[in-house]
């Protein structure tokens, strides 16, 4: 093994144990402390019937597994849009794909509950898809006529913007009794996920991966540029299509169970290249993974235990570790350039 | 004759079906290496990016190693014909061994993974144009000499029989210019390939290739040996250069 596939395989187990130890610390912490063995107590069999039991395997599992899920999905997510917009600071949340999947999302909700239908796992997905799908619409029509990538943000910005602000005026007029649950979703909130959700968020976000994973090819020969990655026979009409239907799908699978998070997708992939030292999609795409999982546990924690026993909206715990990232990332930018 | 590469015939290129150039008839063989000339605007890039079907050719015909090039899947394409373009890549942490791999793109299967042929060409690639050294080096701090030659590594890197270069010599100075330039006229001899290059180096253009086309006012304006078309004052026609302008700048008759 040489000395490149060390340093990858010590990040990949360093990430695979700080997932690890992350998870552990969610597990014990919260409203009431439980110990190690207490925990592994409650997940044994035969438990299932005592409060702790209760706790574990129904608040705080779902809500670790869908935080380690949801953000590793986000993270695949915004490196798949950086690739394709060949731009360090794009992201689901800043291009408003999450914004535009969560106003779908927020008026699908508002529609069903006020005739009494329940709304699927399959349901949400789609719609917030369909929410996705308009936003990046928006900002691929206005990419073709903008150069430079601190114009396409700012577009993307705005196409948010609106979204977020149709959303608010739905839930303004949408029924009291939905309003409390509406209007925590969207602010973004890894809490109250069930199992149900989880497994058709995991199918999805698999799926997704495993497509992601298929793209890691034509990505890496476009990091030269489209021309040369034309002349090596990359179709790029089919990749580009396939490259922003799975990262919409990624986006949008977060954003229907957890509503927009910020931040994630622009800094665990920009936070796993300084760490592998590498920028290879094959590499990135299984670390952005990890790494996004584990960024989004370590908010998650902080957003429960910082003012416990009030909860923070995870968007504000990631933004304050995210948009540093994303400055640095602006600032030496600007360095380069000058040299 | 089978060692025929590229022959084109009437070929109109341009774009949106507006031709740029009209009337180019091509024949290339393995082994040797064509070069394009003419003024800004004249057409090369437009004929190279058609050759390397980025554009749709507006009339005639290309046919690359006996076959219509539309008909080409892309695979087989890109094993066939390389190309190193001009613009300056600056891909985020790559490494020359990196992008000299890459140029095993339509070989290897859906992940990418280099077998261990392919890493054994991606060497030999990185011998034939001395950038061995490199292979650790992140690309964007390498000088514009050795840039060149790792992304013509890593268009060998595709064994191609076709090898077509827009502008490769540029941004180069005199010594990379030259270097260059015969380490293609190597390639083409010892490995058989066919070249098309454009260039605006005419002073350079004298001995390495074998034929020269000359593309001006939308179309073949001469083409042959670069004895044939490098005759009296042709050049300075050709570019419409004011032999006073040159003197003024010079110092001296143009050397063409």
């Amino acid at each position: 093994m040489n000395g490149q596939n060390r340093r990858y395989a010590l990040c990949f187990a360093l990430l695979t144990a700080g997932l690890l130890v992350l998870a552990a610390l969610n597990l014990t912490t919260g409203s009431s402390r439980l110990s190690v063995s207490e925990v592994l107590a409650a997940l044994g069999p035969g438990q299932s019937g005592s409060a702790a039991a209760g706790v574990v395997r129904q608040i705080r599992l779902p809500r670790l597994a869908a935080a380690a899920l949801l953000g590793g999905a986000l993270s695949v997510s915004g490196f798949l849009l950086q690739s394709f917009f060949a731009n360090p600071i794009a992201g689901p949340f800043v291009l408003g794909v999450s914004s535009g999947a969560k106003l779908m999302v927020a008026l699908c909700m508002i529609f069903c509950l006020s005739r009494g239908l329940a709304i699927s796992s399959a349901g949400m997905i789609a719609a917030a898809f369909c929410g996705a799908l308009l936003a990046m619409g928006f900002v691929l029509l206005a990419s073709a006529r903008l150069r430079g990538m601190g114009m396409l943000i700012v577009c993307g910005v705005m196409v948010g913007y609106i979204c977020s602000a149709v959303t608010e005026i739905a839930v303004a007029f949408a029924d009291d009794a939905n309003i409390v649950n509406l209007h925590h979703w969207s602010q973004g909130s890894f809490s109250g996920i069930g199992w149900d959700d989880l497994a058709a968020a995991a199918l999805t976000v698999a799926a997704a991966l495993a497509c992601s994973l298929l793209l890691a090819k034509p990505m890496d020969a476009c990091r030269l540029g489209e021309g040369y990655a034309r002349s090596m026979g990359v179709n790029i009409r089919r990749y580009r299509t396939a490259l922003i239907l799975t990262s919409s799908v990624l986006s949008a699978c977060v954003t229907a169970f957890a509503g927009p998070v910020s931040f994630v997708g622009i800094a665990v992939p920009q936070l796993m290249k300084r760490l592998f030292k590498s920028a290879k999609p094959l590499l990135m795409i299984p670390a952005c993974f990890l790494g996004g999982g584990v960024f989004c546990l370590f908010c998650d924690l902080l957003a429960r235990i910082l003012f416990a026993p009030t909860e923070l909206s995870i968007s504000s715990v990631t933004a304050v570790f995210g948009a540093p990232v994303v400055i640095r990332v602006l600032l030496s930018r600007r360095r380069e350039a000058e040299e | 004759m089978s060692g025929t590469i590229l022959e084109t015939q009437a070929l109109s290129v341009g774009y949106g079906g507006r031709a740029v150039a009209k009337g180019i008839d091509l024949r290339l063989e393995a082994g040797q290496i064509l070069c394009l000339i003419g003024p800004n605007g004249a057409g090369k890039s437009t004929l190279l990016k058609t050759l390397m079907r980025r554009l749709p050719a507006v009339e005639g015909s290309i046919r690359l190693n006996g076959r219509e090039l539309g008909a080409i899947p892309e695979r087989e394409l890109a094993r066939t014909c390389a190309a190193v373009l001009t613009g300056r890549p600056a891909p985020e942490l790559m490494r020359c061994g990196e992008i000299v791999a890459l140029g095993r793109y339509p070989y290897t299967g859906r992940l990418g993974l280099l077998t261990a042929e392919d890493r054994a060409v991606a060497e030999s690639c990185m011998d034939m144009t001395g950038t061995g050294a490199l292979r650790d080096e992140d690309f964007t701090r390498l000088s514009d000499g050795q840039r060149q030659r790792v992304l013509l590594a890593r268009a060998l890197c595709q064994q191609p029989k076709l090898l077509l270069l827009d502008e490769p010599i540029s941004f180069l100075d005199i010594r990379h210019k030259l270097d260059f330039l015969l380490l293609l006229r190597e390639l083409a001899d010892r490995q058989k390939l066919a070249v098309v290059l454009s260039m605006h180096e005419l002073e350079l253009a004298k001995k390495i290739p074998d034929r020269i086309l000359c593309l001006k006012n939308g179309q073949v304006d001469r083409e042959g040996r670069p004895d044939e078309i490098f005759t009296g004052d042709y050049i300075r026609r050709l570019f419409d250069v004011d032999e006073r302008s040159y003197e003024r700048v010079c110092g001296g008759d143009a050397p063409f």
